[in-house]
């Protein structure tokens, strides 16, 4: 990237982050800190969804599998947020995987409807096992995240920022790859590309594998900086208010999906007063969206083409 | 074995199995002329109910009228359904752009979309909570039939759908609107050119589809004695789930899966808790999809 | 010199239809072998069945001795087999570029820990080969001022380069084209077969499936015949033109014109 686009982005974001620990607001922190949770989120179901075309509607119970994860790695073993965090993402992405491998062979439709059953059999399973996950009552207690001794909202959001910032590379850096580019390829034809020499199966089990660590990865985060989870955050409902972000900001752009997800938290919090009409407005958005914004605010071709520019001084092809 | 309790469920089982049956007819007429899942058929068979409960608390006419009123407004949303989240994206008149991967998933997003949108009004509007069902209305005056005890409900739901599955089979096979329909299920382009109207084809679908899923509501509200915002979903999985088994476009594959499945989850009551009946359905789907890829009675089905 | 691509009594049947029945062919490296017959012959079939897309009912493929029948599309693609498809397949949302990239791609090593940074020196030289294997193809069928152009704005005869551009940089052994002159004019049909006539010139093996006549006559070394699923003539050009089956698979017979 341009040295000049970086600097100005990081910038950017520690002047906001400043200001928002300055506001003295801890109701915005909390905001800022959700928004970014599922920024990553967003990305990562835009990177099976919208890079490689695998339409799933069950990514929320992932979420899920990484949020009890965390918590029962942090309040069953004792083990500190930072050895949980990564066995949560790495968790998630096993079950993504055993998920992937039977159903991968279904298209599109019935790949979908078989993430959505997936993902409801997962929420059932959490909710019944109470004497593992103890049911609807949740886990509290979960540890909050400590840096050498330092504790509070304010490492709540820094650490919560990085990770963002980490996962965003990543995301970042497969979907602009010639990596990225194979798993596009599935998406426009994946018989086409199956004949052109890739193994469309095992990318999308790759790619749906990926997906699914991140989800984990912000699973971990959600539940050790609310210090509560319960099955509720799981649900089906959450596995379409992702997709939502995913379509508004862009199916198939990084920054697409930083753009959907933040409209899409920070904009109810500012609607406060109708709190209760966030899931039709979740529903219309999303409706609307389809219908006249198909490619989303800042879809794949405009985010591709803004990228390409960035790397045209090197060449044509994805390389540095 | 064969004991009382037992036909108890299976008897329990296939009221259940009826009214997965009428939601799935919605489903699989739909998927076989168009393609799609239509991910709001659930929230016709909630507003059914609620249409029902409002004129049954409102004017309380015969158990009869209600159950047309409420066929006429299954039929009047599913009309509104396929105008608003279907029609726009039939943007080109040919097969490639009907059946398109693209449209599909598009139509996907949108019937899930406004499936959203109508149940959170309803919640809105009516809470989250069971509503009051006048008693008189209640599909639960037990009667009894050798050792069984049924309810009205039972009967209700007996009758009811086999008039209705009558009905369809007469007009599916013996008028030209269900020609139509049965035409362009089987070949759009070719429909069109033998000069079928296929976009009054497609409406019918979802007009008769919808009819049957408003009115499975009702009837499910009566006799449960619930009727609240999200009650459509669970139906709509299991009809989902029996139109997947019966082989996508068929329909008496569809209504046979739908009655094994309700005999299941009946069954399987008595040796899993309630909470985990749900994994029921999930678990057949999801064996269906990837084990009998040509839906457990073998018809066939586009590349899965 | 051996064969590069042996068909040995291959047969698809889809339930009671027997598309393709006991075609057995040799194609001998650096030839230019052209497929006829009349529609519904099992051409495309055929091309399905060698490049893996459809399982072969009985008989076996060979590419260069190793047998491919059963493998993978993808494993057969990665042997060698670059192609093109009868309805243009390309990746309309992508660039041309990135479109062309996908040929060499499936041969490459690289995985998801390549663009992480995880790969090392090897992965950054396997990721300059396929930019270079791109480039060239590109620039092979004059497309190179496209590059960054969104592939679905493309006009169709650009497409249909842009296609073989894809076969092309995946570097085959074998370049099977299916109905390339489809949908084009006389002149870009000549244009088109002086291409193919080029690329064999190089080495290339060509195997393509044709309608046009002229096209098939004027390049190719070689012509088959397939009619009703079996081969009933094989041979250059003129034998071909001139032979009884043939004319009567394409015409029908004396009889059948005047009775």
């Amino acid at each position: 990237m341009k040295p000049l686009a970086l600097i100005g982005g990081i910038v950017a974001i520690a002047a906001v982050t400043a200001a928002l620990l300055l506001s003295g607001s801890s109701y915005a922190v909390q905001v800022a800190i959700t928004a970014l949770i599922f920024v990553i989120l967003t990305a990562s179901l835009n990177l099976v969804t919208g890079t490689a075309g695998l339409m799933t509607l069950g990514h929320a119970a992932f979420y899920g599998i990484g949020a009890y994860t965390a918590a029962l790695l942090s309040t069953k073993l004792g083990l500190s947020f930072w050895v949980a965090l990564p066995l949560a993402g790495l968790v998630t992405a096993f079950f993504g995987f055993l998920v992937a491998l039977p159903t991968m062979r279904l298209t599109s439709i019935y790949f979908a409807v078989a993430t959505l059953a997936i993902g409801e059999m997962i929420v059932v399973a959490i909710t019944n096992w109470t004497g593992f996950t103890r049911g609807p009552m949740g886990i509290r207690g979960i540890p909050t995240i400590s840096v050498f001794g330092y504790e509070g909202l304010t490492v709540n959001l820094l650490v919560v920022l990085a990770a963002t910032l980490v996962s965003m590379w990543a995301i970042w850096r497969l979907t602009h790859s010639y990596y990225g580019n194979g798993l596009r390829a599935l998406r426009e034809d994946d018989q086409c590309a199956e004949a052109m020499g890739l193994n469309a199966v095992r990318l999308k089990i790759e790619a749906f594998t990926i997906a699914c660590f991140f989800a984990g990865v912000a699973g971990a985060l959600f539940a050790h900086t609310s210090g509560y989870i319960s099955p509720e955050s799981f649900r089906f409902g959450e596995s379409i208010l992702l997709l939502t972000m995913a379509v508004v900001g862009g199916l198939g752009s990084v920054p697409g999906s930083a753009i959907g997800a933040i409209i899409l938290i920070v904009l109810p919090e500012l609607l406060r007063g109708a709190g209760n009409v966030r899931m039709v407005a979740v529903g219309a958005v999303l409706f609307l969206c389809i219908l006249f914004l198909p490619k989303g605010l800042f879809g794949e071709v405009s985010a591709l083409a803004f990228a390409r520019n960035q790397l045209r001084r090197a060449g044509l092809g994805w390389s540095r | 074995m064969f004991d009382v309790h037992f036909l108890q469920q299976i008897v329990n089982g296939l009221s259940l199995g009826l009214v997965y049956a009428l939601v799935a007819i919605g489903f699989t007429l739909i998927f076989g002329v168009l393609n799609v899942v239509n991910f709001a058929h659930g929230e016709v068979y909630t507003i059914g109910a609620f249409a029902g409960l409002l004129l049954i608390t409102s004017v309380a006419p015969p158990l009869f009228a209600v159950l047309l009123v409420v066929a006429a407004v299954g039929a009047l949303t599913g009309f509104g359904l396929e105008r608003l989240a279907f029609k726009p994206f039939r943007r080109f008149r040919d097969e490639a752009s009907i059946k398109s991967r693209a449209m599909r998933e598009a139509t996907l997003l949108s019937s899930l979309a406004l499936s959203i949108v109508a149940r959170e009004v309803l919640d809105l509007a009516f809470g989250g909570e069971m509503q009051v069902i006048p008693q008189s209305y209640l599909l639960q005056k037990p009667i009894m039939i050798g050792g069984l005890a049924l309810t009205d409900g039972n009967l209700v739901i007996l009758g009811a759908s086999v008039v209705m599955l009558a009905g369809l089979q007469w007009m599916l096979y013996r008028t030209r609107t269900g020609l139509a329909i049965r035409a362009v299920s089987n070949n759009v382009l070719g429909a069109q050119f033998v000069g079928i109207n296929t976009e009054r084809a497609i409406i019918a679908t979802f007009l008769v589809g919808s009819m049957l899923g408003g009115v499975a509501g009702i009837m499910v509200g009566l006799y449960d004695g619930s009727i609240f915002p999200y009650m459509g979903f669970g139906p709509a999985v299991k009809a989902f789930v029996a139109m997947v088994m019966g082989g996508l476009s068929s329909i008496p594959g569809a209504v046979i899966s739908a009655l094994i499945l309700g005999v299941a989850e009946s069954v399987a009551t008595d040796f899993v808790s309630a909470g985990w009946k749900d994994l029921i359905a999930y678990g057949f789907l999801v064996v269906t999809l990837i084990f009998f890829p040509r839906g457990i009675f073998g018809y066939s089905r586009e590349r899965v | 010199m051996s064969a590069l691509l042996e068909i040995e009594a291959v047969t698809r049947r889809f339930g009671g239809l027997t598309a393709v029945d006991a075609v057995s062919a040799a194609i001998q490296p650096g030839t230019l072998v052209g497929l006829i017959g009349p529609n519904g012959a099992g051409k495309t079939t055929l091309f399905n069945l060698i490049s893996g897309v459809t399982p072969v009912t009985s008989g076996t493929i060979r590419l260069a001795g190793e047998p491919i029948t059963g493998l993978e599309p993808y494993q057969i693609a990665r042997r060698g087999i670059g192609r093109t498809f009868q309805n243009l397949r390309i990746f309309p949302n992508m660039t041309v570029f990135d479109n062309v990239s996908v040929g060499p791609l499936g041969h490459a090593r690289n995985g998801w820990w390549e663009p992480l940074g995880l790969g090392g020196a090897r992965a950054a030289a396997e990721r300059e080969q396929v930019t270079k294997s791109a480039r060239e193809a590109l620039e092979r069928v004059g497309l190179s001022s496209e590059a960054n152009e969104l592939a679905a704005n493309l006009s169709y005869g650009k497409r249909k380069y842009l296609e073989i551009a894809r076969a092309l940089a995946g570097r085959p052994r074998l370049l099977i084209l299916d109905e390339p002159a489809a949908g084009l004019n006389e002149r870009e049909t000549a244009a088109l077969a002086r291409f193919i006539r080029e690329l064999n010139g190089e080495g290339l093996t060509v195997l393509l499936v044709e309608h046009d006549m002229s096209l098939v006559m004027e390049i190719c070394q070689r012509v088959m015949v397939l009619a009703s699923g079996r081969k009933i003539a094989d041979g250059t050009p003129v034998e071909v033109q001139r032979d009884p089956a043939v004319l009567a698979a394409y015409l029908g017979t004396e009889e059948e014109a005047h009775g």
